[in-house]
């Protein structure tokens, strides 16, 4: 039986061997637990919190941003068993094909891996998340008695689905420390340490082999852990400066001999209201508005711009989802009734909705984290972030928002205002998806990213890294259900590494 | 059921017909009328000029070098006698859109709804 133990009941200098060592106790260290269930293996889960939110650990997340606005730095993490999962709206969408591909317009696009590599871990990370049935883009098929999706002409953008993570009756998203630590606790050979914060990643004295972790407790306590393995799972921003903060050995940090271990953060941005959809005829089915249960599954639909469509005119991912109905102005209703009178449509039922947008954004190296000189309670150095938004990211959405306007126009069916002119109007409505990517990226050479197509570190014999900093670009699709079929991979791998 | 003379029915009918023409030649009568352009027969394709003419002058902001009589041979070679909603669908399915305050429009669309403009202006 696993045991849950305080670490703040560990007597300092104590040391822990163990085969592998997880390091965070979000859904990534979770799920690998779990799937390295009925191995021999002694894992040993290291959570900086406890079993709900304490601030005095949250705060452990605080540090100093520059250059665009963005969230702060404490606010889109928890650091409880469970992590972020504690907070996440739930859904669930897999990656495209061409978000794993290399494209000449778009530097350092390109994952060292193809979705096919992972899509058989899609249905356990899909059962993880307790999200239904796997259907996704079929929604539509069993979806027909709550009304066909919108009939656009054939053109780039089409209507495809979002799945919902569900729990508690249906209400909210699986929090998986929750949800699964009473599994944890049956899994032999696993020790889950709370109240456990990882403040070193010790290198043997070579310098390639991850030797000790020091883990260190918030009312002082001080102990080790040594493992044959270790997969950092701390999310984008801890795990960067983990791997930064630990220069003991290596002066620039643990798998930074390429100054690469920090950069290329990134997010979704969600701007609101970014356009505004008229349906002609003020038919909209249910599904695009709010999630609805079909089949075994809760879906929403968006609008996406296709695969095809992203290839021939360089546009990055986006999502559109349907917010809420809008009010026009004497201008809109003129453009639409003159509009509605050029197609010779009857625009007398005509509905408008205010259209909302998560987008991928161009990975940029300059868009990073650093080691601020503040340090936290536990004397370890803050992150410091540097944030940037490409005007061109947000020109490509316009784009694809343009593409929806024409298809709308082509079928006779709708019209669409865009919101957005310049970038004050964008920065001016812009939020986050709350997705933290990138800082240890993907890729198959060692002087473009942290880790290797196993999420090896490239330079270190034994550290992982998991979770979507690994990303090496975003796509639209939100994270969890990706990360975790990325993660029970990896479970895989070290199944065969460490037997 | 008592029945109308040949006095009262032509007495009804005429008094029908002195009232259907007052309508129609009082709508004739009261319709907004526009100074004469030279384009009149692409700006008969809008069903509200006034309005249309609001959207032309957002649409004039975008378009460079607007010449109001080339644009309207373009244009009537362009819809060559055909209706605008068959034009206004040809032009979304070849991406001829413009914007006017954020709405994107059929060009056809658009540019008729300059020339409402110019001819306002």
């Amino acid at each position: 039986m696993a045991a849950f133990i305080d670490a703040r009941t560990v007597p300092s200098g104590t040391v822990i061997d163990a085969d592998l060592v997880l390091i965070g106790g979000g859904p990534v260290s979770i799920s690998m637990a779990l799937a390295l269930a009925n191995t021999r293996l002694r894992v040993v889960l290291l959570e900086s919190g406890g079993m709900t939110f304490e601030a005095k650990t949250q705060a452990l997340y605080e540090g100093p941003k520059t250059g665009a606005p963005y969230l702060t730095l404490e606010a889109s993490r928890l650091r409880y068993l469970g992590g972020s999962s504690n907070h996440w709206g739930g859904w669930c969408r897999p990656l495209d094909a061409i978000d794993f591909e290399a494209r000449s317009w778009l530097a350092y696009s390109g994952w060292p891996i193809t979705k096919k590599d992972i899509d058989r871990y899609f249905v356990k990370a899909h059962s993880l998340c307790e999200a239904g049935t796997l259907l996704y883009d079929r929604a539509a098929d069993y979806a027909a008695a709550l009304g066909a999706p919108v009939p656009l002409a054939s053109g780039g953008v089409t209507t495809r689905f979002f799945q919902f993570s569900k729990t508690r009756d249906g209400i909210l998203p699986t929090h998986f420390g929750e949800r699964y630590a009473p599994e944890l606790k049956k899994v032999p050979h696993l020790s889950v340490y709370l109240q456990a914060n990882v403040t070193r990643l010790g290198l043997d004295k070579s310098g390639s082999k991850i030797a000790e972790i020091d883990v260190a407790t918030l009312n002082g306590k001080k102990f080790k852990v040594r493992p044959k393995a270790a997969v950092l799972a701390t999310g984008a921003i801890e795990s960067a400066r983990l791997l930064l903060a630990s220069n003991d050995v290596r002066s620039a940090g643990v798998g930074n001999s390429h100054d690469m271990v920090g950069r290329f953060f990134a997010d979704h941005p969600t701007p609101r209201d970014s356009a505004t959809i008229i349906l002609f005829d003020g038919r909209l089915a249910p599904y695009y508005g709010a999630a609805q249960p079909v089949n075994g599954a809760i879906v929403r639909a968006g609008f996406f711009p296709s695969e095809a469509y992203r290839r021939a005119h360089d546009v990055m991912a986006s999502s559109v989802t349907v917010d809420s109905k809008a009010e026009l102005d004497d201008f809109g209703r003129a453009a639409v009734a003159a509009t509605a009178n050029a197609l010779d449509v009857n625009a007398s039922h005509a509905v408008a909705y205010s259209l909302g947008c998560g987008m991928e954004i161009t990975p940029d190296p300059e868009r990073r984290f650093t080691l601020d000189s503040e340090r936290d309670a536990l004397g370890m150095p803050k992150a410091k972030l540097h944030m940037k938004i490409a005007d061109a990211d947000f020109d490509r959405l316009r784009l694809t928002l343009k593409e929806l306007g024409r298809q709308l126009l082509a079928a006779r069916i709708g019209m669409i205002k865009l919101n957005q002119t310049g970038r004050a109007d964008w920065l001016a409505s812009l939020d986050w998806g709350n997705h933290h990517m990138g800082t240890a990226r993907m890729s198959a050479d060692p002087k473009t990213g942290v880790v290797d197509a196993n999420l090896k570190v490239h330079s270190v014999a034994n550290l992982y890294v998991a979770g979507s900093a690994v990303f090496p670009t975003y796509g639209a699709a939100n994270p969890t259900v990706n990360l975790l079929a990325l993660a029970l991979r990896l479970a895989d791998h070290l199944k065969g590494v460490l037997k | 059921m008592k029945t109308l003379s040949r006095r009262q029915t032509l007495l009804l009918g005429g008094g029908l017909v002195v009232v259907a023409g007052g309508g129609v030649g009082a709508r004739f009568l009261l319709r907004k009328r526009y100074a004469p352009s030279a384009y009149d027969d692409l700006l008969v394709q809008l069903d509200d000029r006034d309005a249309a003419a609001q959207i032309g002058e957002t649409v004039l902001a975008s378009v460079e070098d607007f010449e109001p009589a080339t644009m309207a041979a373009r244009l009537r070679q362009r819809i060559a006698r055909r209706p605008l909603s068959v034009v206004s669908v040809e032009d979304a399915g070849a991406a001829r859109l413009v914007e006017a305050g954020g709405w994107v429009l059929p060009e056809t669309l658009g540019l008729i709804c300059a020339l409402a403009a110019k001819a306002a202006a």
